[in-house]
C-alpha cells in the first residue's frame, strides 16, 4: 500500500544567532486514503510540518518518503503571485503542470465562481475568494494527497457545499492532511487525528481522543 | 511527451531523462512568460518593455557618445565601438543585478514542486538575454541605416564573441544568485560592484590600446573583455589587432557555469520563504 512516511523529521530556524527547534525528530505515517486532522496550539509547528511535506521547506534533518503525489499546501499566501490575476496564475499552473488550458479554465471558473474578479490581481481578493481560487486550481490537478492549511474554513456556505462535493464526495478516496483549529470540522471530516505539541507529533487512536487531548493542553 | 488531458499529478513522477529535460524546459518557459507579466504588466506597452529597457540604455548611450565624442578613435568608428561595448555590458550588468535575491522575491514559485531555483534564475537571465539581443538588433539596424556604422565584416566571429559573453553571464549570475541569497552585505553592494567592474569588462577600450604592461588584466582575467574583443574583431576585421583566446574563454566560462549550477542546486535550504 502506498504511504507517506516522515522519518525523524526535524526543523530548526535561525533567528539572528539563535537556533530555534520547531520539530524534533518527528515520525508520521499516513496511509493512502487517510484523512488526518492536525491539531496544535499557535506556533506549534503545524504549518511547518505541512510545508515540509509539501516540499517547500527542507527539513533540517530526517527524510520524507513519498509513496503518493502530494499537492502544494493550500494556505493563505503562498502559491500565488499577488500582483498577477487569478487568470494569469491559472495559465502559469497550466504551463508548469502541463494541463489543457481551456479545460482547466472551465473547471476553475465553474468551481471558484470568481466572475470578473478572476481577471483582477490576486492581492485584491478577499480571503474567501483566495481560498476558492486555491482550491479550484489545486483540484484541477489530481493529486493523491491534498495538504490543507486552515484555508478551508473561510469559504461561504456555497463554497463549503462545493468542497463537500468535489473534495469529500468525488475524491473520497484521496488522502487529506488538514490543519485546523475547528474541532467540529476535524471531527466531521477526519478519520485520524494528530496533535503537535512540544516539538513532537502525537497520533491518537481516535479523532475524539485527539480532540480531547487538544483541549486538555 | 505526457498528455495534456491527463490531469493526474502522477504523470510528473518517475520521468525518464528526456522527459525531465522537457519538463524543466516547459517550466522555464512558464517562468519567462510569468516574469514578463509581473515585471512589465499589461499597462502601456507591456511586455515590449523587455526590449524597451535595454534599448533606452544602449540607444541612449550610443546617441550620447556619438554626439559628444570624436567620430573616430584609433581609426575605429565611435558608434560601432559603443554598440559593441555597451550591448554586452548592459547584458552583464542587468543580468547580475536581476540575479540578486532572485529567490526570496519569487519564493511563492517554490510551492510548485516542479519549479527549481535553477529554473527561476535561468528564466530571469534568459529574459534579459532575449531583451538585450532584440535591443541590439534594433540599435544596429538604426545606426546602420542612418550611416553611423557598418555591418560586421565577419558575422560568425561577432556572434560567437557575443555567445561567450552570454555563456559567462549565465554562470556569473547563477553564482551571484546564490551568494546574494546568503549575504545581505553582498546584496547591498552588487550595484556598486558591477559599476566598479566597468573597466574590467573592457567595454570601452580595445586591449591593444592599453600599454602592454597592463594588458594581462583584461586578457587573462576577464572573459567578458575577451568576448568583446572577439566581437570587435568580427566587426572591424583587419582594422584591429584583437587579443582574445577562445581557449581561455571556454574554460573560464565553463568553470563559472559549472560552479554556478552546483551552487544553484544547493541554494534551496538558504532561501528565505515569505
Amino acid at each position: 500500500m502506498s504511504r507517506l512516511i516522515c522519518q525523524d523529521l526535524s526543523k530548526a530556524y535561525h533567528v539572528g544567532k539563535k537556533r530555534r527547534l520547531i520539530l524534533d525528530r518527528v515520525n508520521l505515517e499516513v496511509n493512502y486514503g487517510d484523512r488526518l486532522g492536525i491539531l496544535g496550539r499557535n506556533g506549534a509547528g503545524k504549518s511547518t510540518l505541512i510545508k515540509m511535506i509539501g516540499g517547500i521547506e527542507k527539513p533540517t534533518s530526517g527524510t520524507i518518503h513519498y509513496g503518493m503525489t502530494v499537492s502544494w499546501p493550500l494556505a493563505f499566501g503562498g502559491a500565488f503571485q499577488g500582483s498577477l490575476s487569478g487568470h494569469d496564475n491559472l495559465r502559469f499552473i497550466c504551463r508548469v503542470y502541463h494541463l489543457d488550458y481551456e479545460e482547466t479554465l472551465d473547471y476553475v471558473q465553474g468551481f471558484a465562481q470568481l466572475g470578473r474578479q478572476f481577471y483582477d490581481p490576486v492581492k485584491t481578493y478577499s480571503s474567501g475568494m483566495h481560498a476558492r481560487l486555491a482550491f479550484s486550481l489545486s483540484l484541477a490537478i489530481e493529486f493523491d494527497c491534498y495538504l490543507i492549511d486552515e484555508v478551508i474554513m473561510v469559504g461561504d456556505a456555497r463554497f463549503a457545499q462545493r468542497c463537500e462535493d468535489e473534495l469529500f464526495a468525488k475524491r473520497a478516496d484521496r488522502t487529506l492532511l488538514i490543519v485546523s483549529h475547528n474541532t467540529d470540522f476535524i471531527k466531521h471530516t477526519c478519520n485520524r487525528a494528530a496533535l503537535i505539541h512540544d516539538k513532537k507529533v502525537f497520533l491518537s487512536s481516535s479523532v475524539d481522543e485527539g480532540i480531547e487531548k487538544y483541549y486538555s493542553l | 511527451m505526457v498528455n495534456k488531458k491527463v490531469r493526474s499529478a502522477k504523470k510528473h513522477v518517475n520521468l525518464t531523462l528526456s522527459q525531465s529535460i522537457l519538463t524543466q524546459l516547459r517550466v522555464i518557459y512558464a517562468l519567462i512568460m510569468r516574469e514578463t507579466l509581473t515585471r512589465y504588466g499589461r499597462e502601456n506597452i507591456g511586455f515590449l518593455w523587455v526590449v524597451g529597457e535595454p534599448i533606452l540604455f544602449c540607444g541612449g548611450v550610443t546617441i550620447m557618445w556619438t554626439l559628444v565624442r570624436p567620430s573616430h578613435e584609433h581609426g575605429l568608428r565611435m558608434t560601432a565601438m559603443v554598440v559593441t561595448g555597451y550591448v554586452p555590458l548592459v547584458l552583464f550588468r542587468h543580468a547580475v543585478v536581476r540575479s540578486t535575491k532572485a529567490y526570496a522575491v519569487n519564493s511563492s514559485l517554490l510551492y510548485h514542486r516542479l519549479v527549481t531555483p535553477l529554473d527561476i534564475i535561468t528564466a530571469r537571465i534568459t529574459l534579459e538575454v532575449i531583451g538585450v539581443m532584440m535591443a541590439a538588433i534594433l540599435v544596429l539596424c538604426g545606426a546602420v541605416s542612418l550611416g553611423y556604422m557598418e555591418l560586421p565584416e565577419d558575422w560568425a566571429l561577432t556572434l560567437s564573441g557575443f555567445g561567450f559573453v552570454v555563456f559567462f553571464t549565465y554562470g556569473i549570475s547563477f553564482i551571484f544568485s546564490y551568494l546574494t541569497e546568503r549575504s545581505d552585505l553582498l546584496e547591498k553592494t552588487v550595484s556598486v560592484l558591477t559599476y566598479l567592474a566597468l573597466p574590467w569588462t573592457g567595454a570601452f577600450v580595445m586591449i591593444d590600446w592599453i600599454p602592454p604592461k597592463y594588458r594581462w588584466v583584461l586578457e587573462y582575467t576577464s572573459p567578458i573583455a575577451n568576448g568583446i574583443e572577439m566581437m570587435r574583431s568580427g566587426f572591424f576585421g583587419s582594422k584591429v589587432v584583437p587579443h582574445y583566446s577562445i581557449c581561455f574563454m571556454t574554460y573560464t566560462s565553463l568553470l563559472t557555469f559549472m560552479v554556478g549550477v552546483y551552487l544553484c542546486l544547493r541554494v534551496r535550504p538558504h532561501i528565505e520563504l515569505s
